[in-house]
């Protein structure tokens, strides 16, 4: 032992060998968790002739423990862009705040037309990748719901692994699997959205949300709907799921023969 | 013992056995907003595994001086990031000549969560009185996310509570109406919980500063009351 | 070491060079810095009761630059804005060192940097550029306008909103945040004004300002930008400089025009402001020849 405290509870050099710093540091290349904590779960989307409809649900979820129920999902990017955000929770905020200094960067000139859907979809989509690639990847699903460059509704999405896609409906994490394929039935390709007005897509995402809310076992009857048209954003943000289906559960008796 | 702590090559030391046995706030905690400012509240149980670390322990930490957290989840990392906070907001005060609001305390603690996430196993809850805001409560659970809140529940045994907690809250309560909630909870869940236990701590922040209170379990938790 | 070359300017000697004092004590880089200033086109700053104009006399320096491009007033964050005289590209480097002072306030604090501490931050920017032998002082006089949000701010990305009957214990009646005007000088000097003037028409602009009793609070945005137009033009020196544009830029309060935002003022209202302005110009000329007929 000497006098160096960085030494104090080490073998001695004269019976190991001098000590090799390179061990101090914790060895290996740097490791990035993840897995997400705090979660939303499914948004939806579609297009309609005049804009695009999205919604997602008010929940975040602490494993199976419903934490927080009053997390708004949908971000209004500007006049016409809305972020739907589906994933781990602290990584939505990091990427509202990173939009946030986007928008504040955008607006040192004031000339400049503002960001469209499109261009947000790009730029979101390329920060995915990026965090993929560094092996830290932002736990989300994005949609991204708005107008492009001219005018035309826009949707797309975005995924942890920089992986994007673009429908007339889209749809996340349960979504993609119980409202998808609802939603297509209106909407199965580009030329369907003409024949779609804005009251047909409202009320289509919303009985994708009420089917939704009866078989994701993470969802809540709560939830963030958004309208983007050449208006603006209509938001609103604590609507309730209405005209659910459950007076047929007295007809049900046993699980097989049973009558009574 | 100190073999305990190497690697399998007997000279470095095996971080991820040493991470094992850390002490841990198996926990409850909670804030709440009440009529004239916040209340925090803990239990005061710290655990290696099953066996008590210590019994009378302080969860509740200062981090200015009526800004206030609750501590759940590796008693090291938690007290590392109060320190940090508590660093930050002191500069804070001095160099803008204004003190720090809760605001700036969840986002310095939000900041140290999220950007650590890999690192840390610390489950927060900040409360505040400021006079421009009066009272807030805000989450931090594990991943780094800020939750602001009416009233916030935290550690294992806060699972225990939800039910009791939704079903008595109201708002704006009196001062000593916060109190009974707050004490109703934590008996719950001290309870039911084996992570929790001791004595109920709690601290009241309003207009007129920071004012601690002790509950104590041979007393069924009836006083001796603000300290 | 002391050239003997510069012997024969004012400063012999003692002003070649930052970081040296004069016998007198005087630093020489700095006071011409000032000089810089002084040959650059008037810049004002108004504090009004419900918000701050900023505005510009920008010289038209050569007749193939294209009308209202190239803005010279600039944003900060959403609610600050920052003018200047002087040398041009020392404003520019000022601006984007408010912007990422501005940026690094809100990735540490969640939250808008109030005007106090970005003047404060710029101030000991500037200041440190005084203090060495390798770098220049700034060429540029700064007016620094903010809005700091009367409205309780969340954390920027925090979701959730406290109880529904907000929170509790607040002292009811106090006011919080306002207009907020500075003036940074090349020295690194800065202090709060009601109202700011710099470049070279600042002597008749500060008279002017003076004449409106702007510590009362009474003067609200809209006289504010109309006052800010006529001093320009008032400043203005038709004999030195023939033309030049008038840029105008304003945060108003959250219920205001702007919604405690920094943006151009609108080109209806500037231009009703400008024709005000010259129609007050052609009366005073007016006076003045009826005193003559005398």
């Amino acid at each position: 032992m000497n006098h160096l405290p960085q030494a104090w509870g080490r073998p001695r050099d004269d019976v190991y060998g001098a000590y090799d710093h390179s061990h101090f540091q914790t060895s290996g290349p740097i490791q990035h968790t993840q897995s997400p904590i705090v979660t939303g779960t499914s948004v939806v989307a579609a297009k309609f002739k005049d804009g695009v409809v999205i919604a997602a649900d008010n929940l975040a979820s602490y494993g199976s423990l419903a934490r927080f129920t009053d997390v708004k999902r949908l971000r209004k990017f500007n006049d016409q862009v809305v972020v739907g955000f589906g994933g781990d929770v602290s990584d939505m905020q990091y990427l509202d705040r990173l939009l946030n200094s986007l928008d504040i960067r955008e607006n040192y000139s004031s000339s400049e037309t503002a960001l469209n859907a499109k261009n947000l979809h790009t730029y979101l989509a390329k920060v995915m990748y990026k965090r993929r690639s560094d092996f830290n990847p932002l736990w989300n699903h994005l949609l991204i719901a708005g107008l492009d460059g001219e005018d035309k509704p826009f949707l797309a999405s975005a995924d942890l692994l920089g992986t994007t896609f673009t429908s007339p409906t889209l749809a996340t994490g349960f979504g993609a699997h119980l409202a998808q394929p609802i939603l297509r039935r209106t909407l199965p390709d580009d030329a369907s959205v003409e024949d779609v007005d804005q009251e047909t897509a409202v009320k289509l995402v919303k009985e994708a949300m009420k089917v939704l809310f009866y078989r994701d076992a993470r969802s809540m009857d709560r939830y963030s709907i958004a309208v983007i048209t050449k208006t603006g954003v209509e938001l609103h943000e604590d609507e309730k799921l209405e005209n659910q289906s459950w007076q047929f559960a007295e007809q049900i008796r046993g699980y097989g023969t049973q009558v009574n | 013992m100190a073999t305990g702590m190497l690697g399998e090559d007997g000279i470095h030391i095996d971080m991820n056995h040493l991470k094992k046995g850390e002490v841990n706030l198996g926990t409850s905690i909670m804030a709440i907003n009440f009529k004239d400012g916040v209340i925090l509240g803990a239990d005061s149980r710290t655990t290696t595994g099953a066996y008590i670390a210590n019994r009378v322990t302080d969860k509740l930490t200062q981090v200015h001086d009526t800004i206030w957290c609750c501590r759940s989840g590796s008693a090291a990392d938690t007290q590392a990031v109060a320190d940090i906070v508590h660093y930050h907001l002191g500069t804070y005060g001095i160099t803008n000549d204004e003190a720090p609001t809760t605001q700036t305390a969840a986002a310095i603690f939000q900041e140290l969560c999220y950007e650590n996430k890999d690192q840390l196993s610390a489950g927060m809850i900040i409360a505040g009185y400021d006079h421009r805001h009066g009272g807030q409560v805000y989450s931090i659970p594990l991943g780094g996310s800020l939750h602001k809140q009416a009233y916030a529940i935290g550690g294992s045994g806060s699972t225990y509570i939800y039910g009791y907690c939704d079903a008595n809250w109201r708002e704006n309560m009196t001062e000593a109406d916060g109190i009974g909630f707050v004490k109703g909870a934590l008996q719950e869940a001290i309870k039911w919980d084996g992570s929790s236990g001791g004595v109920i701590r709690m601290v009241v922040l309003t207009a007129q500063g920071a004012q601690r209170h002790l509950y104590l379990p041979d007393q069924g938790y009836a006083g001796p009351g603000s300290q | 070491m002391v050239s003997p070359l510069a012997d024969t300017s004012i400063g012999t000697g003692y002003d070649l060079s930052n970081s040296v004092f004069s016998p007198d004590g005087r630093n020489f880089q700095v006071e011409y810095a000032v000089k810089a200033v002084e040959n650059g086109g008037t810049a004002v700053g108004i504090r009004c009761k419900d918000g701050v104009v900023l505005a510009l006399e920008k010289l038209v320096t050569s007749r193939l630059l294209k009308a209202g491009a190239n803005k010279r007033i600039s944003t900060i964050d959403r609610n600050i804005g920052v003018v200047s005289s002087g040398l041009l590209p020392d404003g520019r480097h000022f601006v984007s060192r408010a912007r990422d002072e501005a940026a690094s306030w809100r990735s540490m604090y969640k939250a808008p940097i109030p005007s106090s501490a970005l003047a404060n931050r710029m101030g000991s920017y500037v200041q440190a550029y005084t203090l060495y032998s390798s770098v220049r002082p700034f060429g540029v006089t700064a007016i620094v306008a903010g809005w700091d949000s009367e409205a309780e701010l969340p954390v920027d990305g925090q979701v959730g909103a406290g109880p529904k009957v907000g929170s509790g214990g607040k002292k009811e009646g106090q006011k919080h945040g306002g207009p907020f005007l500075y003036m940074i000088e090349p020295s690194g000097l800065y202090w709060g004004y009601y109202g700011a003037a710099t470049g070279k028409g600042r002597q008749i602009a500060k008279s002017e300002l003076e004449k409106l009793n702007l510590a009362d609070g009474e003067l609200s945005l809209e006289e504010g930008v109309k006052e800010a137009a006529r001093i320009i033009y008032v400043a203005h020196d038709d004999n030195k400089d023939k033309e030049f544009e008038l840029e105008m830029t304003w945060i108003s309060s959250l219920s205001g025009p702007t919604k405690g935002r920094h943006e151009e003022v609108p080109k209806e209202l500037r231009e009703e402001a400008e024709k005000l302005a010259k129609k007050s110009l052609d009366d005073d000329e007016d006076e003045e020849e009826e005193k003559m007929e005398e």
